[in-house]
């Protein structure tokens, strides 16, 4: 598997954590899911969150790139009685590949032949989000890719939409006024991110720390979730500015 | 081969997730004297109850349980944040591409007389096969790291077959063992070494049919 460093060519993944971090009201989210739909090609993209309103048995929360008439045709046929994405999906840990799902149920198949003649794409994939306190999110993408780069984009979808849908998640349990907890970053998170500060690799800082690269890199990982950011610069900034990177063990 | 079963899908399971809760009771509370509590002869905690994803050895040709392992996502609740805080005192590791494993068990039942009369110097082959399966099944996701909570004899284990592993934060006494935080890269080459280990070259996660999986009112 390719494990390219973030900083250099995830300009378009930072773009967009970025802008969901931004977020300051609902209405800025259709043009985010549009952008998204540029940067990645895909046809659609559907978020779907439980357990992110303030009041107890509000309905999920949905945001969607589908048409007016999908949703519609959607709630008329009662299909989320039958979607297996929906039904299972968000509470589950592996993604969903669409191309895995039972099509024996006529229903189902029904379901998906129909859902390409309102627009989604042909192959799909929804990623379950788990959140800090019981409250799960799912997020589904489609695409209408060939075989061939199928094969490629979907290993490249999985990691980069397992940041962008939690990323989606935390954004719009902050727009419906629940406090996401700022984790605080370990010491040696902090250490990891002031070397890359000092602008050493991961590599460079692993020998410095006297740890293996892999460890830099997970530490940096989870210091950019931690903090929100997609890359190392942007999580420097970020822990720069609150003033984390001054205060090392 | 490894069996992937869902902890939201585990009633299409019901035979196997019980007989693994069996294992776990005799594993952790018998054998190894963990504080945990077994109920009607099975160990089960709260982290069963968050959706968890199970990786389950079965004996490819009995079918029968050798043993089994949970993985939970950094991101919601786990153990190192839950229950083991004080092994990491700068805070857990939290990350969409990170996920815990725990209560990583071999069945006792399953080891051979030779196997137990070495069982301090031979790493079991079920061992191996749930550790090459917990890499398959993580790089099938897109997640890059595991972090895990073990002891000094899983730690023992895991020098042993070249299972690289980083101790992060303060190993502490825990009962009667040292306990340690550990994180696992799971790249190829990780996968690559585990396989030399094991003679486990093909992959071990059996792979994803929708036709075989039973319906959710059927039983195994």
């Amino acid at each position: 598997m390719n494990r390219r460093d973030r900083n250099s060519d995830d300009l378009e993944l930072f773009e967009l954590l970025e802008k969901l971090g931004e977020l300051t009201d609902a209405t800025g989210i259709p043009e985010l899911l549009g952008r998204l739909l540029d940067i990645y090609g895909l046809k659609t993209v559907a978020y779907l969150g439980s357990g992110v309103t303030a009041q107890p048995g509000q309905s999920p929360y949905l945001a969607v790139t589908y048409s007016n008439e999908w949703v519609d045709h959607y709630k008329a046929q009662r299909f989320v009685d039958i979607d297996p994405t929906v039904q299972i999906g968000m509470r589950r840990m592996l993604p969903i590949d669409w191309d895995e799902l039972d099509r024996a149920d006529e229903d189902v198949r029904r379901l998906f032949g129909e859902a390409k003649e309102f627009g989604l794409g042909r192959r799909g994939i929804s990623l379950p989000v788990h959140g800090q306190h019981g409250d799960r999110a799912l997020v589904s993408i489609t695409s209408d890719a060939s075989d061939r780069d199928w094969r490629y984009l979907r290993l490249h979808y999985m990691r980069d939409f397992q940041m962008l849908a939690l990323h989606m998640h935390q954004a719009i349990l902050r727009l419906e006024g629940k406090t996401v907890e700022q984790a605080r970053l370990s010491p040696r998170e902090r250490e990891c991110l002031l070397w890359v500060a000092e602008g050493k690799t991961a590599w460079e800082t692993a020998v410095i720390l006297g740890l293996s690269e892999h460890t830099v890199r997970c530490y940096l990982e989870s210091a950019r979730h931690k903090l929100g950011a997609a890359n190392n610069t942007h999580a420097v900034n970020k822990a720069g500015k609150v003033g984390l990177l001054t205060q090392l063990p | 081969m490894i069996t992937i079963v869902e902890g939201a899908e585990r009633d299409r399971h019901p035979a196997l997730i019980d007989e693994m809760f069996r294992m776990r009771a005799a594993v952790f509370a018998d054998r190894l004297e963990w504080d945990v509590s077994v109920t009607n002869g099975r160990e089960v905690d709260r982290f069963d109850a968050e959706d968890p994803l199970y990786l389950l050895s079965l004996d490819d040709r009995t079918g029968a349980l050798q043993g089994a392992v949970r993985l939970l996502p950094t991101t919601g609740p786990n153990m190192l944040r839950d229950v083991f805080p004080v092994l990491v005192p700068g805070g857990a590791p939290a990350s969409p591409l990170i996920w815990e494993s725990s209560r990583f068990a071999v069945n006792p039942a399953a080891f051979n007389a030779y196997e137990r009369a070495e069982a301090n110097h031979v790493v079991n082959r079920t061992t191996i096969e749930l550790l090459c399966g917990i890499v398959e099944v993580c790089q099938r996701a897109g997640i890059e790291h595991v972090v895990s909570v073990f002891d000094a004899r899983m730690a023992r284990i895991f020098r042993t077959i070249d299972c690289a592993f980083e101790v992060i934060g303060a190993p502490t006494r825990i009962g009667r063992t040292m306990t340690y935080a550990g994180i696992f890269d799971m790249s190829d080459a990780m996968r690559e070494r585990l396989g030399e280990a094991g003679r486990l070259l093909a992959p071990v996660l059996a792979p994803v049919d929708p036709r075989q999986t039973p319906a959710p009112a059927s039983s195994d």
